[in-house]
């Protein structure tokens, strides 16, 4: 039996080529389409000679494998180097004040769809092959097909425009603003007991939220349902029924619990999911997070921004998987690793 | 209908349904009081709603007199790029300085007419070479250190120290600053330069406080300010940018205390939160069919001005057939400007004849004089002339960007084809290229024809004309039309003083340009805004910059924006919500039954 340590030390050294491939990837990639940074910013008005010098700055003029391998050594040490646009900021404090708003709206969406995931599957796992369980199964089939553009504009129509109860972009009342502490607006406002900025974020927060977990809660309902349809049918439920367990019982504390460990391990590879919908979220709803910020950056072929946020990007979608694998085996004692 | 009459009809359906439904099935205790908890939470839900504050309780209005908001809440889809005025040249950053700064010379709002700013006088010397500024002393920035001489020539050195993007706005021109006295700078040019007041009135020259923009550092994110209507309180990149009243400002104080500007990612986001109330001004930049829509709604009011941006049709005049002036000629008469106007565009753009927009002097319709408009059978002749017909059709390439000139560019591409190509004579193939692409390859010159488009960087004809046809300063289009005599007429124009001689020489440059035709304009942009209909002061002028002093916002009594039927739907919604809660209890029951 190998350790759960060995395990999490083999995971982690198996992020750093899938990371290295990753980034070689947009490394070549983004240099492969033609137009660059310089160009793309002050392309049209700028002289031949600034755009030489401009190029030798950012060091766009050396080989592609000096420019790579000496990438490559800086990332090593940690540093992700600076934006080449707009006052060139290092690029790990770009992705900082852009990395909260993505996880609060991702968790957000996470929550939604997690919760309306197992209430629809519940409700179709419980009766089914029935008229309610067919509902669930088209509930789930059209909401994965449903694009976030349109189904957010439907949502800000509604909510917004029309009965004005929720605002239709960004993400707090740009009076309430609180105290920076994690950058997550929902717990910077609690944790300075500012009440109404938290009441605020909260409104912000409930559309995009809703759009981006509706669409991904589909995919649960179908999981959840198949998953406790299985438990459902196996032998230590009927002696749960034999003894005379009330359903609600033998439901919520036999059956889900078991059901809910293929859920988890769903939750873990949605996560990733979750991310690259929060990209189409955040522009729908005006988010000012990763997605609409590594949108405008490959516009601008900004490639050390670009080459970080994936590296980011990657890093944290690698954690959060290896997280759920240690919470898998820790809800589920016959996992060893 | 009566609200409470409605409500407690549905409270009363609702416990008589558990009741039933208790009594029928034998519902547990359990689930009573979830039913009972949904009811109460629906309830103090509708409660809440029904409850909330208004915008503002009418009691607080005082009786008499129109009151003014002292908040003005702005959305744009444009990014700030640097807020430093050594880096920053991109539109809305220029805008946002000008509110936060003030330069030697500022625009009259809503002319183009110049006057001192920051300066009391000012002195040409040397025929045009040399520039005496006396500065004002009541200049203060927003922190209270007052303006010197010595912080403004530091300014304009930390400009060309940096080398930034706009540093050409110096670098171009000046030779050497020098502080006379306390209040007095001297600058010297290079040549003389007829234009040069208005190249002082760019947010190149706002001075800056040496203590908070270091002489060889760009400072992207500082709020420090300069010397303007307005300071910068809080600032979070691509999300809000909140100014408030600078009150060492010299002159009047704003009429709004507190402009917010808030950041959306596209025009149908920018339109909904209009239509939503969330902000009460929608500027750059709105499409044309959300303008369209915003101007059919009664609470907002669109205000519409000239806009001093441009777009064209190059030609390559080194790839052939493009090298004929005939077929660039024939191409030139065929388009037609008035369809794409009103097809793409809703009218939203005015059909442009020359490269100086119109309404800026010296303007000429040139090529109406020479082409007319959609002048089909005078583009057939020329082709004709040149040696094509119907077997042996012109064949041109067509390039356009699909998003950097917004979402209509591919429409514009297809007119312009469509145009072409009903002269039956020509076979136009459009392609597209990403906008980084597009630049490199027309910078290389591969490009046949292009669509491009130009925001200028003062308003003078110079800059119209200069960057277009003089031969070296249009590399950037991959096109080097070369003529020695349009050389010198820009050159001469360039260092005229006299305004009259000025104007003469670029007519003389418009119409050489239509004869040659290496550029076609097609259509002038016109500024949307859309506002809020309590909205005023909103002043447009060709410089496209919003001056965000001038604007004010009438407070009204209270409207309660149709309570009455919001009401009613919120109830309908509740009631449906009744329903759905009842069947899940109702499918709780049933799990019961689970086999």
């Amino acid at each position: 039996m190998v350790s759960i340590k060995a395990y999490i030390a083999t995971r982690a050294l198996l992020t750093i080529p899938m990371v290295l491939i990753l980034l070689t990837f947009v490394f070549v990639i983004m240099r492969i389409l033609p137009g660059n940074p310089v160009l793309a910013l002050i392309g049209m008005k700028a002289s031949e000679e600034t755009i030489k010098s401009l190029m030798e700055q950012l060091g766009l003029n050396k080989p592609l494998w000096q420019q790579y391998f000496e990438y490559i050594y800086n990332l090593l040490r940690g540093d992700l180097g600076r934006s080449m646009i707009w006052g060139r900021r290092p690029v790990i404090n770009e992705i900082m004040n852009r990395f909260p708003a993505t996880i609060e709206l991702t968790i957000g969406g996470f929550i939604v769809s997690i919760l309306l995931g197992l209430l629809t599957g519940m409700i179709a796992g419980v009766k089914p092959y029935g008229k309610i369980d067919a509902t669930m199964r088209i509930y789930s089939i059209f909401v994965y097909t449903l694009f976030i553009p349109l189904i957010g504009m439907i949502f800000q129509y509604v909510f917004g425009v029309y009965l004005r109860i929720l605002p239709v972009g960004g993400r707090i009342d740009p009076t309430l603003l609180p105290r920076q502490i994690t950058g997550l607006y929902t717990i910077d406002s609690l944790l300075t007991l500012n009440f109404p900025a938290f009441i605020s974020a909260v409104r912000y927060l409930i559309l995009p939220s809703f759009t981006l977990g509706l669409v991904l809660s589909g995919v649960y309902t179908r999981l959840v349902r198949s998953s406790l349809l299985e438990v459902l049918s196996q032998d230590f439920i009927r002696a749960c029924k034999a003894r005379g367990l009330p359903n609600r019982i033998i439901l919520f504390r036999h059956s889900l619990k078991n059901a809910l460990i293929p859920i988890l391990t769903m939750m873990g590879l949605q996560f990733a999911l979750l991310l690259a919908g929060a990209v189409l979220t955040e522009t729908t709803f005006s988010w000012p997070g990763m997605g609409t910020f590594l949108m405008e950056r490959i516009q601008y072929r900004d490639f050390t921004t670009v080459q970080g946020t994936i590296v980011f990007y990657a890093l944290f979608v690698a954690l959060i998987s290896l997280l759920v694998d240690i919470i898998y085996a820790y809800i589920d004692p016959r996992i060893r690793y | 209908m009566d609200n409470s009459l409605f409500i407690k009809v549905c409270i009363y359906s609702y416990i008589n349904m558990v009741r039933k439904m208790a009594v029928r099935r034998g519902v547990s205790r359990n689930t009573m009081i979830i039913a009972v908890a949904v009811l109460v939470i629906i309830v103090l839900g509708t409660a809440m709603f029904l409850l909330r504050p208004g915008e503002k309780p009418p009691t607080e209005q005082p009786p008499t007199g129109p009151v003014y908001a002292d908040t003005i809440i702005i959305g744009t889809t444009d990014r700030v790029s640097d807020l430093d005025p050594a880096n920053a040249y991109d539109f809305f950053t220029w805008e946002v300085l000008t509110n936060i700064g003030e330069g030697p010379f500022v625009y009259e709002p809503g002319t183009i007419e110049l006057k001192p700013g920051i300066i009391e006088s000012y002195e040409i010397q040397e025929g045009g070479k040399v520039y005496i500024l006396k500065l004002r002393q009541d200049v203060k920035f927003a922190d209270g250190t007052p303006l010197t001489a010595e912080i403004l020539k530091y300014s304009i050195d930390r400009v060309a120290n940096i080398e930034g993007d706009p540093s050409w706005f110096v670098l171009d021109f000046v030779e050497s600053t020098e502080v006379i006295d306390d209040y007095t700078l001297k600058i010297t040019l290079f040549n003389p330069v007829s234009f040069y007041p208005a190249v002082l009135a760019v947010p190149t020259y706002f001075p800056v406080n040496p203590d908070a923009y270091p002489f060889d550092e760009i400072t992207p994110d500082n709020t420090a300010g300069s010397v303007g209507h307005y300071k910068i309180t809080t600032w979070v990149r691509d999300q809000q940018l909140v100014l408030e009243a600078n009150e060492n400002y010299y002159g009047d104080p704003p009429k709004t205390p507190r402009i917010i500007v808030k950041f959306y990612s596209d025009s149908t986001a920018l339109r909904l939160a209009l239509e939503s109330g969330e902000i009460d001004i929608a500027w750059r930049t709105l499409d044309p069919t959300d303008i369209q829509s915003l101007q059919n709604r009664e609470d907002i009011n669109v205000i519409e001005a000239a806009g001093a941006y441009i777009r064209y049709i190059v030609f390559n005049t080194n790839i052939p057939p493009m090298d004929n002036p005939l077929v660039r000629q024939a191409l030139a008469a065929a388009v037609d400007r008035g369809a794409i106007a009103e097809t793409v565009f809703f009218g939203t753009v005015e059909p442009l004849y020359s490269l100086v927009p119109n309404g800026m002097w010296s303007h000429i319709d040139a090529f109406k004089d020479a082409y007319g408009d959609a002048n089909l059978e005078l583009a057939r002749d020329l082709l004709r002339q040149a040696g094509y017909s119907e077997d042996n059709k012109l064949k041109v390439e067509l390039w356009y960007t699909p998003a950097h000139y917004g979402t209509t560019e591919a429409d514009v591409a297809a007119l312009v084809k469509a145009a072409w190509e009903a002269t039956g004579l020509v076979e136009v193939t459009v392609k597209s290229a990403e906008w980084s692409t597009y630049l490199e390859y027309t910078r290389k010159g591969q490009l046949m024809i292009t669509l491009y488009g130009w925001y200028p960087d003062y308003l003078d004809p110079d800059n119209y004309l200069y960057p277009f046809l003089h031969t070296g300063s249009n590399r950037w289009l991959g096109n080097p039309y070369s003529d020695t005599e349009m050389d010198n007429w820009l050159d001469e124009a360039q260092v005229a003083t006299d305004q009259a001689t000025r104007e003469a020489l670029y007519q003389q440059v418009q119409q050489k340009l239509a004869e040659d035709a290496p550029i076609v304009p097609i259509f002038q942009g016109k500024l949307y805004i859309a506002t809020n209909k309590n909205v005023k002061g909103v002043v447009l002028d060709q410089m496209m910059l919003l001056r965000y002093w001038l604007i004010y916002k009438e407070l009204e009594n209270v409207n309660p924006v149709n309570v009455s039927l919001m009401t009613n739907i919120f109830l309908v919604i509740a009631t449906a919500q009744i329903f759905i809660a009842t069947s899940v209890a109702k499918a709780s029951v049933l799990k019961r039954r689970i086999n």
